[in-house]
């Protein structure tokens, strides 16, 4: 794809700085599915990096949401474009492998983001950690607890990588106060209505609920809803950060929300892409540190996310746990 | 009357006696060939050919299934029960036969349950396999705790990756179980009792055919090859996974009513079941090379199936 | 017309009398199955939980309902899930861009109606086999909504809107009184009006009732249409009560409205099944779900359960009409 005109800036381009080397690059971004506002604020992220670098993205989203057959068929049909680079985040981290080794073969450099695939080379991972996040928001709300009540955990997809994290940080939390007692830890999904209804079954079984840890924003809120509904009070905690959770937040509603930062994840991961295609030093892992957003410090995250901007590289660079 | 007025209009649109999906084929690889400089590439030809496998293996049974007057709803379900079953099996022996036989092995149960249901006891097809996919994907989910099933040996893998005589070896099967079927259907008996069982089963039963046993086997076949395709979806996810092919009995069957097989009366086609599952195939690869939104993609497939069973209708109706 | 309904009439009595046997054995089916929950657990029998159900089932039978009706034609209609999800976004938005939650009732109720009768038009005028031009809405929908949502949520509606969902009357959740009204509307209208007879014989013998002077094309767009409708009344009550609004959220419903017309006594050949039967379908599938989460039964079984109840029931129901 390489073009004559593109030679000829390219070529005095590179005599005058390292940066901008061979702008233009087309990055293929893959994420999990078109619903769950997480994996947009990826895509935002994404397309905010490359905007900034002068590079063209393009999303592959499965049509299915989290289908693996199709993710791995889209792998597939994007190496035929061979595309400069890969963003990838696994529908699933175990069963992705294959396409991970199919685009190492075709030798496009890949970038791992969000979910830490269990096999095959990548220039980097940039993701957050799900079991931290777990153990700091759960043990905040705890503190505010005065480390004691009974608590609900609200799981999410059962065998997904991150449920599997955060609920094993939400336990451990548990464990660290004595007079804490957790009642049922039962999965939703991820979804709304149905943690929403999880939440009315387990308000039934049991009549003092002090405190309830949902693994993401949308079951907190379905949990929320589900407490007005019956018009019930306890402390609710969900990951993820999303906008609605900051609204929630505001409203009194939500007590925290561990900031999972997928705008963040997507504005690295792309830019680490991008300057290993132009020969510039990269990062080769980057864990954000866990943040509890609260009504204290949200106001940050009080905006549309296609209004935020990308870290600098200095700041993105900060933030790495390894460097080459 | 408003019969009249279409069958009244429809002379002018000359459609010639070509399927509508043989039509929406042709057209949407001229169309990607012109805009997408990749798309003719051998290297991509033969990945469309190879991703449609899986896919082709559910609808040529399916197409058999439907032409009964039945449907099954199960086999995407029983796909993933199987894969798993067979992932676990290969772990724990090492043995790809056995592996396979415990997949087609779950296939043959369920396809067995799903015949007896409707059979003996009367059960509508859709209520019947609506229960067996509740009752595999509930196991799926129960033998795999929810969690991908992995460390499974290379040499499955290599069932799909691999190459025989220059060919990839997905292609290879599919080709051969595509023949299987012809001969089924075409130069066997049994194939003319699944052409009899929609329609005119009293001609079976005067006959002094047991059709109910014919009807039992056709959805046993359905199982067993649910089984292969789950040899053939764990070899190419490395791992058996609890929700890799739910909702895929779905696909199979808009490939089949693509493809020209009528839900009524038996009229079934199986090589146009095969160019349903290619056209579904080329889309989605095509709409991929375009880097097409993924929205705009769920809309298209969507929009085809209803475009290519309208050119069906408008032909099925002329006089 | 009149004789339309001359013909049809006498045979529905006649279903009627079988129907009714029938649903007295379900509303058995539904007694035993309350008996059994209350033996095992202490807190199904409460009055919270037993309205708990009930606002459960409601979100049910608002899809099941309409399908009955496609259903009883012969028909199936795969694409309400999805409806639901359209409606429910452009509801949203009409309610965030003008906070008239009346104009977004009116919008949520519109659009539903809209994609039932392009559904409906497909089938009678095209005649596309119901299955697949429903099933290929269902992704032409997706495709829609997935486009417009572009991965974010809506959420935060007025209070006054939010009473359908999760409002009280008398101590009584607004959406049962909701599921009754449709039911008594429902009821009506299949058994005690021409139109209704009309479906029920063209689902007998659609050949016939064509013969008859019935107008079937336009009494299977009238279906479809009410189908669709349904799913905007759904979707109403779904926004109300979760508050926000996403593309997937009438995802998972599909296939439990239909579950629950079978086990209601529906057949799918047409011609058979009661909207009481499908209230008391909905009402088993609903009670079977919230014992197996009081009894914390693993969730993983609930597919389980539902398939081989709903193979059971309709079983049971084929040997019931045989010997009477």
């Amino acid at each position: 794809m390489l073009n004559l005109k593109s030679l000829a800036v390219a070529i005095p381009a590179a005599f005058l700085a390292t940066a901008a080397l061979a702008d233009g690059e087309t990055i293929a971004v893959f994420t999990k599915n078109q619903t769950n506002p997480y994996f947009q604020a990826v895509r935002v992220g994404a397309d905010n990096a490359a905007k900034s670098l002068n590079a063209k993205v393009n999303h592959y989203i499965p049509t299915k949401p989290d289908s693996i057959p199709e993710q791995l068929s889209q792998i597939e049909d994007v190496i035929v474009k061979k595309p400069s680079a890969i963003v990838f985040i696994p529908v699933d981290y175990k069963a992705m492998v294959p396409g991970v080794e199919q685009i190492n073969e075709a030798k496009i450099p890949v970038v791992n983001v969000t979910d830490r695939s269990a096999g095959g080379k990548f220039l980097a991972f940039v993701g957050a950690d799900d079991y931290n996040l777990g153990l700091e928001t759960g043990r905040y709300m705890l503190k505010k607890l005065g480390g004691k009540g009974n608590i609900v955990i609200i799981e999410g997809v059962k065998g997904s990588l991150t449920s599997i994290d955060r609920v094993r940080g939400f336990n451990d939390a548990i464990k660290e106060f004595k007079d804490v007692k957790l009642l049922a830890s039962q999965p939703a999904n991820y979804q709304r209505l149905q943690a929403l209804q999880v939440m009315e079954n387990l308000m039934q079984s049991h009549p003092q609920i002090d405190g309830v840890m949902a693994a993401n924003d949308a079951m907190a809120i379905g949990a929320i809803e589900a407490l007005d509904g019956a018009n019930r009070k306890a402390q609710v905690i969900g990951i993820n950060g999303t906008k609605e959770a900051v609204d929630a937040i505001k409203a009194g509603k939500l007590l925290a929300s561990g900031d999972y930062n997928g705008f963040v994840q997507g504005c690295i991961g792309t830019m680490v892409a991008i300057r290993s295609l132009r020969g510039q030093p990269i990062v080769t892992e980057v864990v954000l540190k866990p943040t509890v957003v609260d009504n204290t410090n949200y106001q940050p995250y009080d905006a549309a996310v296609e209004t935020r901007t990308c870290p600098t590289w200095d700041q993105a660079a900060a933030m790495a746990t390894k460097t080459n | 009357m408003s019969d009249h007025a279409l069958s009244a209009a429809r002379p002018r649109l000359r459609l010639p006696s070509v399927p509508g999906v043989a039509i929406v084929l042709v057209a949407l690889a001229v169309v990607f060939a012109l805009i997408s400089p990749n798309f003719l590439s051998t290297g991509n030809l033969s990945n469309i050919l190879v991703q449609s496998v899986i896919l082709l293996l559910l609808a040529l049974p399916m197409t058999l299934i439907i032409m009964t007057e039945g449907l099954d709803l199960s086999m995407g379900a029983v796909l993933t029960l199987a894969s798993l079953v067979l992932a676990l099996t290969v772990v724990s022996t090492q043995s790809l036969v056995l592996g396979l036989a415990s997949a087609v092995g779950v296939g043959l149960a369920f396809g067995f349950v799903n015949g007896w249901l409707v059979s003996a006891l009367r059960i509508p097809p859709f209520v019947a396999t609506l229960g067996t996919l509740g009752v595999a994907q509930g196991l799926a989910l129960i033998v795999s705790d929810g969690q991908s099933v992995v460390g499974i040996p290379r040499f499955v893998r290599l069932v799909y990756s691999g190459e025989t005589a220059g060919i990839p070896n997905p292609i290879l099967i599919g080709a051969a179980f595509y023949a299987l079927f012809h001969v089924l259907l075409y130069h066997t008996k049994f194939g003319v009792y699944i052409r009899a069982l929609g329609g005119n089963r009293d001609a079976l039963t005067l006959a002094g055919v047991k059709w109910q046993r014919m009807l039992i086997a056709v959805y046993m076949l359905g199982g067993a090859m649910a089984g292969f395709a789950a040899l053939l979806m764990t070899a190419r996810m490395n791992a058996g996974h609890p929700t890799a092919a739910i909702g895929m009995e779905f696909d199979a069957i808009a490939a089949v009513a693509l493809g020209g097989t009528s839900f009524e009366r038996g009229n079934g086609w199986i090589f146009g079941t095969l160019l349903g599952v290619l056209t579904v195939g080329i889309l989605r690869n095509g709409l991929n090379l375009m880097a097409v939104p993924s929205s705009a993609q769920v809309a298209c497939i969507g929009a085809l199936v209803i475009f290519a069973l309208f050119l069906d209708g408008m032909r099925s109706r002329k006089p | 017309m009149s004789t339309a309904s001359d013909i049809a009439a006498p045979g529905a009595r006649f279903h009627l009398s079988k129907d009714v046997v029938q649903i007295v054995y379900r509303l058995l089916a539904a007694g035993l199955l309350c008996l059994l929950l209350s033996v095992l657990t202490d807190s199904f029998l409460s009055m919270n939980n037993i309205l708990n159900v009930l606002r459960q089932a409601s979100l049910l039978f608002f899809l099941a309902s309409g399908l009955t009706l496609v259903i009883l034609t012969g028909g199936l209609d795969l694409s309400i899930g999805a409806n639901i999800g359209l409606s429910a976004c452009l509801a949203a938005t009409a309610i965030k861009a003008t906070g008239s939650p009346a104009l977004g009732t009116l919008v949520g109720l519109g659009v539903g109606t809209l994609v039932g009768i392009c559904n409906g038009l497909m089938v009678a005028k095209l005649r596309i086999p119901s299955f697949i031009a429903t099933y290929g809405m269902l992704w032409v929908l997706h495709g829609v909504t997935y486009y417009y949502m572009a991965g974010e949520t809506i959420h935060g509606f007025p209070p006054g809107f939010r009473q359908i969902g999760s409002g009280y009357f008398l101590g009584i959740p607004i959406p049962v009184y909701l599921m009754l009204g449709f039911l008594a509307a429902g009821t009506f209208f299949a058994q005690r009006t021409v139109w209704g007879q009309q479906i029920y014989a063209i689902g007998a013998n659609p050949v016939a009732a064509r013969l008859c002077g019935i107008p079937v094309d336009r009494r299977l767009i009238l279906v479809y249409a009410f189908s669709g409708a349904m799913a905007g009344v759904a979707s109403l009550v779904f926004l109300a009560r979760l508050n926000s609004a996403e593309g997937d959220v009438g995802e998972a419903m599909t296939l439990p409205a239909i579950a629950a017309v079978l086990i209601g006594g529906a057949s799918l050949f047409g011609g058979v099944g009661t909207v009481f039967g499908t209230f008391v379908g909905a009402l088993i599938l609903t009670l079977v779900l919230n014992g197996m989460n009081l009894l914390a039964v693993n969730a993983s079984w609930q597919p389980l359960v539902t398939g081989v109840i709903v193979v059971l029931a309709v079983w049971l129901d084929m040997i019931g009409r045989r010997r009477t």
